[in-house]
C-alpha cells in the first residue's frame, strides 16, 4: 500500500507546484497590464440589458436603479425585466421604472436559462447583456467594458463581479475569493481561456447567442455551459478587472453551500459534456484548462483521501514520540507544501492588491485562507454524494 | 480557427516545477539523513551508559549495592531504547528513511539492555517482566497489531504497579544479535513473544500475555 500511496504524494505535489508557478509565470508576464483599464473608444452600439427575476423584491429596485444611471446614450439602451412568475411584488417594484424606460414582460416560471432566453428573443441590440436582479453596476460599467469587443471573434466580455463590503464573516470570506477568481480569470482571458460569463453580469454579440440557440434551459449553471458553447465554436471571451458590477453572495453557510453544490454539480456535468474539447485544435483551452478541471478535482478528492489514511494509519507508538514525530515529518513534502503556501499567499497579496478600491481587512484574508479548504470540503464531499446517489438537482 | 497552445509557458513551468521539486527531494533527504545521524549518536551515547552500568555490575565484591544506581540508569536507559525505536520505526514506516547499520546497532544495544535488566534483576531481586517481542517487517500481517497490543498489555500491568520493559526484534533485518536471540529462543514464526524464557510463537492477544507473564513468574 505504501508505494501507490508515496506515488500518489509525489504525483499531488508535483501537480499542484506546476499549477501555482503557471499562474505565476502567467502573472509575471502580464504584470504590467493585467489591471489596466482598456482605454474607452467611441463606439457605441445598441445595447439592451435583460434582467430575468424571480421573487427579488428585496434587490431589484437598488439594481434596477444602477441599470438606468448607467453613463450610456439612453436612445442606445434597451433594459428588459423578465419576469419569471414571482410570487412577491417584484413585477410592480419593477414597472414602477416603467418611465425611465424599463421594459417588463410577465411569463410563467421556468427557470434562469429560460427567462434569459424569453428576454433575448425580445431584445432588438447589438449586444445583449445578461444580469441578475441582485447586482449592481456602475456608472462607467458598460463603457469600460466595450473596448473588450476589440475583434469579431470576442463573443463576451465579463467584468470585475464583486462583493460589496458587510462585515459579515460568511460574505468577507466569499469576498476574498471573488477577487481571487477575478484576478484568475484575467490572467485566464490571456490564454483564452475564460470558462464562465458571470450570470451577474456579462455582454455577449446578440447574433452569436442566436447561432448558438441561446441559454442551456435545463442547466444547472447555464452561464458556464453558455461559456464552454463559446468556446466549443472557437468563440473568445475577455474579462475585464476594472469594469465592476457588485453582487448579493449568499447570507448564510445553508446558502453558501446549496449555492457551491450547485455549482460543482453543474460543473461535473458541463465539463463532461464538454469532455471532447480537450483537443490540440481548442488549443490552451482544450490542452490545460478543461485537463486541469479534472485534474484539480481527482486532486482534491486523492488528498482528502491521503490526508485520511495518514490520519487513520497512524501508528498507535506516535502518541509516545508526538513532538518529535512532527519534528521528523518535516522533509520533501513540507519543502513543496510550503512553497505552494508561501506562492498562494503571495497570490492573495497581488489579488488584494490589485483593485485600489478594494480595501479587505487582512483578518478577512487570513480567514479565507485557513476556513476556504473546509468549505471546499464541506461542498465538493456533499456534492459527490449528491452525484452519486443521483439526488434531484435544484436550480 | 487556429488555437494557440502556450507551449513555452507549460514548458518553463514544467522545468521550474522540477527545479523546486528537486529541491524538495533534496533538502527532505538531508533532513531525512540528519534525523537518523541524530538518533545514530543518541544510541551510540546509551551504549557508553549502558557500558557503565556493566562496568558496576563487574566490580569487586557485593554489587547488590549499587542496586538503586542499576535500576534508575536501567529504567533511563530503557525509555531512551523505546523512543529511538518508536523514531526509527516511524522514519522507516511513514519517511522511508532507513539506515540497517544503524538499526543493528539499535538491536545490539537492546539485546545489550535485556541482558542487563536480566543480570540486575537476579542480582537485585528485582520482579521486572522481560519480554521480547521478534517481529518482521516482511509477510507479518499480525506483527503491527502485535505490537500494538503489546503496548497496550504494558500499560495494563503498569496501572496494576507491575514493570514490563520491551525489547522488539525485527528477525528478518539480518542483525547478529537478533539472529542469536531468534536461535536461542527457537522462533520458528512471527509474532513471537517471549517472557522470561517462556516462548509463545504466533499471535498473542492478552489473555495468552496474560498467561505467559503468569506462567514466567
Amino acid at each position: 500500500m505504501e508505494d501507490p500511496v508515496m506515488l500518489l504524494n509525489y504525483a499531488i505535489a508535483f501537480f499542484s507546484l506546476f499549477t501555482v508557478i503557471f499562474f505565476l509565470l502567467l502573472f509575471l508576464r502580464h504584470k504590467d497590464e493585467y489591471n489596466v483599464p482598456p482605454k474607452r473608444t467611441g463606439w457605441r452600439p445598441t445595447v439592451s440589458i435583460v434582467i430575468p427575476a424571480y421573487n427579488e423584491s428585496e434587490y431589484i429596485r437598488e439594481s434596477l436603479q444602477t441599470v438606468v444611471n448607467l453613463d450610456y446614450p439612453k436612445d442606445k439602451l434597451e433594459i428588459i425585466v423578465v419576469d419569471d412568475g414571482s410570487i412577491d411584488n417584484t413585477f410592480d417594484i419593477a414597472k414602477s421604472f416603467g418611465n425611465k424606460g424599463v421594459k417588463v414582460l410577465r411569463k410563467e416560471n421556468g427557470g434562469k436559462g429560460a427567462a434569459l432566453n424569453y428576454g433575448i428573443e425580445k431584445a432588438t441590440g447589438e449586444l445583449v447583456a445578461t444580469m441578475d436582479a441582485d447586482s449592481y453596476l456602475t456608472p462607467g460599467t458598460l463603457l469600460d467594458l466595450l473596448p473588450l469587443f476589440d475583434e469579431e471573434k470576442v463573443a463576451a466580455v465579463t467584468p470585475a463581479v464583486k462583493i460589496r463590503p458587510s462585515g459579515s464573516i460568511i460574505k468577507e470570506v466569499q469576498r476574498v475569493e471573488y477577487l481571487m477568481i477575478l484576478f484568475s480569470r484575467k490572467l485566464l482571458s490571456y490564454i483564452d481561456c475564460v470558462p464562465v460569463t458571470p450570470g451577474p453580469f456579462s455582454i455577449f454579440r446578440r447574433k452569436v447567442l442566436l447561432e448558438l440557440g441561446g441559454f442551456d434551459e435545463k442547466n444547472l449553471v447555464e452561464d458556464q455551459e453558455i461559456a464552454l458553447r463559446m468556446q466549443a465554436n472557437h468563440y473568445k471571451i475577455r474579462s475585464s478587472m476594472t469594469a465592476d458590477v457588485y453582487t448579493e453572495p449568499p447570507k448564510s453557510f445553508g446558502e453558501f453551500m446549496t449555492q457551491r453544490v450547485r455549482w460543482q454539480r453543474g460543473g461535473l456535468r458541463n465539463y463532461w459534456k464538454y469532455r471532447f474539447l480537450i483537443k490540440p485544435e481548442y488549443g490552451d483551452f482544450g490542452m490545460f484548462f478543461v485537463p486541469l478541471n479534472y485534474l484539480t478535482i481527482m486532486a482534491f478528492f486523492l488528498l482528502l483521501g491521503l490526508l485520511i489514511y495518514h490520519t487513520v494509519s497512524m501508528p498507535s507508538y506516535v502518541q509516545y514520540i508526538f513532538i518529535e514525530a512532527l519534528g521528523m515529518s518535516v522533509g520533501m513534502f513540507t519543502i513543496i507544501g510550503a512553497f505552494v503556501v508561501m506562492v498562494t499567499m503571495f497570490w492573495l497579496y497581488v489579488t488584494v492588491r490589485s483593485f485600489d478600491n478594494e480595501k479587505v481587512k487582512l483578518r478577512y484574508v487570513g480567514l479565507f485562507m485557513i476556513l476556504y479548504w473546509y468549505f471546499m470540503v464541506c461542498y465538493n464531499v456533499l456534492t459527490l454524494w449528491k452525484e452519486l446517489t443521483r439526488a434531484k438537482a435544484h436550480w | 480557427m487556429e488555437r494557440k497552445i502556450s507551449y513555452p509557458l507549460y514548458l518553463t513551468a514544467f522545468l521550474l516545477s522540477v527545479a523546486v521539486f528537486a529541491i524538495g527531494v533534496y533538502i527532505g533527504t538531508l533532513l531525512d539523513n540528519a534525523n537518523l545521524a541524530g538518533l545514530s549518536e543518541r544510541v551510540e551515547s546509551l551504549s557508553q551508559r549502558s557500558t557503565s552500568v556493566q562496568l558496576l555490575l563487574l566490580a569487586e565484591g557485593d554489587s547488590s549495592a549499587f542496586c538503586p544506581v542499576f535500576r534508575s540508569e536501567l529504567s533511563e536507559i530503557d525509555a531512551d531504547i523505546e523512543r529511538i525505536g518508536y523514531e526509527l520505526s516511524y522514519l522507516e514506516e511513514k519517511k522511508q528513511a532507513y539506515d540497517p547499520e544503524l538499526k543493528k546497532q539499535y538491536f545490539l544495544l537492546e539485546a545489550g539492555s535485556y541482558m542487563l535488566s536480566k543480570r540486575v534483576s537476579e542480582v537485585c531481586g528485582d520482579d521486572t517482566i522481560l519480554l521480547l517481542y521478534f517481529y518482521s517487517n516482511e509477510d507479518c500481517e499480525s506483527c503491527q497489531e502485535q505490537g500494538v497490543d503489546i503496548l497496550a498489555f504494558r500499560d495494563e500491568l503498569a496501572a496494576d504497579g507491575r514493570t514490563m520493559r520491551i525489547y522488539s526484534f525485527d528477525g528478518d533485518l539480518g542483525s547478529p544479535v537478533a539472529e542469536a536471540l531468534v536461535e536461542h529462543h527457537g522462533i520458528d514464526t512471527y509474532p513471537s513473544v517471549v517472557v522470561n524464557d517462556v516462548r509463545h510463537s504466533g499471535y498473542a492477544d492478552s489473555d495468552a500475555l496474560s498467561g505467559l507473564v503468569a506462567n514466567a513468574g
